[in-house]
C-alpha cells in the first residue's frame, strides 16, 4: 500500500493490519458499562452458570463489542486520513466466551468509483477465536479520501 | 464483591452513574418484550432523548477498548480530517440502551435476547452537542431451527431532523413471557 491512503491507492486485495483483543470478564463489564447493556448473559456469572443462554455456563461478549472490535479495523485504516465507513453487515457466528483471545482483520475486496464525492471501497472483516474459528465475518463500504 | 459492584467501578459519566445496571431487577422484569408480543409495523419515536456529551462518546471508545486519538482527542481528529471529536461507528449502541429502557421497541433488553447480526448505516457524523432522537419498530417476525426472531429498523436522527443512521437489527428473542420468567430466574428457556 501506499504511504498516504487514498481511493486511488487503494487495490482489492489489500490486507488491513489486524487487531488482537484478549476477552476477560473484567473487560466485559467494561463494555458493559460503555454501552449500557448490562444484559446478564454478558455481566452475571452465576446467572450464567444456569440460565446457560447459549449453552454455555460462562458469561460471553456483547455481539456489539465483536462488531466494535471488527470496525476498529477499519478505523485504524481508513479514519486517520479521513475516511468513514458507510455502511457494514456483520454476523455473528458463534459466541465468545469470557476468557477467549480474538483477532480480527480484513481485506479490500471492492473498489466503486463512483464520483460525486460518492466513491467507496468494500472491506471483508472478520474475526477469529484463539482456536481460528470464526465467530464474525461482515462486510463494510468505506469512504476514503481522493 | 458481586457483579454490580464491580461495574459500578467503570461507572464515570453522568449517564452511566445515573442508569440502572440491574437488567433483573423486579420492576423491569415486567416491561420486557418476547417474541409473542412484538407487534410488526408499530412505529414508536422514543420519548427519551440522548443529548451526547464528550464523556459518552470517549466513555464507549474506552469500553471497547479502542485507544485511537480519534476518538479522545478534538484537534488530532480535526487533523486527520474530520469535523471534530469521532464517535465511535457502534456509538449508537449506547445511544440505543439509553434511551429504550421500556416499552415498544426496548426488545434488546430482554433476558435471553440473542444477537445474530446486525447492518448499520451512517449517514452524518455523530457529534458532541447532538441531541439525538430514535425511531423504531419491527418488521419482520420468523421461527427457524426451533429459534425465534425478529427483525427491525432503528432510525437515529439530530435535534434538526437530519437522519444520522439506520439500524436493521435481528434478534433471537424468548418467545413467551414466561420464558423471560424463567431466564430472569436464572433458568435455561431458549427452546421455549
Amino acid at each position: 500500500m501506499a504511504d498516504r491512503l487514498t481511493f486511488d491507492s487503494v487495490d482489492c486485495g489489500d490486507v488491513l493490519p489486524e487487531v488482537k483483543q484478549e476477552n476477560t470478564q473484567e473487560l466485559t463489564w467494561k463494555h458493559a458499562v460503555a454501552s449500557l447493556d448490562y444484559n446478564p448473559v454478558h455481566t452475571h456469572p452465576e446467572w450464567c452458570k444456569t440460565a446457560q443462554v447459549f449453552g454455555l455456563p460462562v458469561p460471553v461478549m456483547h455481539g456489539n463489542q465483536t462488531m466494535s472490535l471488527m470496525c476498529k479495523v477499519i478505523t485504524d485504516w481508513a479514519y486517520p486520513v479521513g475516511g468513514r465507513m458507510k455502511r457494514i453487515e456483520i454476523k455473528l457466528i458463534k459466541p465468545v466466551p469470557v476468557g477467549s483471545t480474538c483477532t480480527y482483520g480484513g481485506a479490500v475486496t471492492e473498489k466503486h468509483p463512483l464520483g460525486k464525492g460518492e466513491d467507496f471501497v468494500t472491506v471483508e472483516v472478520w474475526a477469529k477465536n484463539q482456536d481460528g474459528e470464526q465467530v464474525g465475518i461482515g462486510t463494510a463500504q468505506v469512504r476514503l479520501p481522493k | 464483591m458481586g457483579y454490580l459492584e464491580e461495574m459500578a467501578k467503570y461507572q464515570k459519566t453522568e449517564k452511566q452513574k445515573s442508569f440502572s445496571a440491574d437488567f433483573l431487577e423486579a420492576e423491569q422484569v415486567e416491561d420486557y418484550e418476547f417474541w409473542d408480543e412484538i407487534e410488526i409495523g408499530k412505529e414508536t419515536e422514543v420519548p427519551i432523548k440522548f443529548e451526547v456529551k464528550a464523556e459518552d462518546m470517549i466513555a464507549y471508545a474506552e469500553g471497547v477498548p479502542d485507544n485511537s486519538p480519534l476518538f479522545y482527542d478534538e484537534e488530532y481528529a480535526k487533523k486527520c480530517g474530520h469535523d471534530g471529536l469521532v464517535a465511535h461507528p457502534l456509538f449508537g449502541t449506547q445511544v440505543a440502551f439509553y434511551v429504550l429502557r421500556k416499552g415498544h421497541g426496548s426488545w434488546l433488553r430482554t433476558p435471553g435476547a440473542r444477537n445474530p447480526g446486525q447492518v448499520i448505516e451512517w449517514y452524518d457524523p455523530i457529534r458532541v452537542g447532538d441531541v439525538l432522537t430514535i425511531k423504531q419498530k419491527g418488521y419482520d417476525k420468523w421461527i427457524k431451527r426451533g429459534k425465534y426472531y425478529m427483525r427491525y429498523l432503528q432510525e437515529t436522527y439530530d435535534q434538526n431532523g437530519t437522519l444520522k443512521g439506520r439500524a436493521y437489527g435481528t434478534l433471537i428473542l424468548p418467545r413467551t413471557r414466561e420464558d423471560v420468567l424463567k431466564f430472569v430466574k436464572g433458568e435455561h428457556a431458549l427452546e421455549a
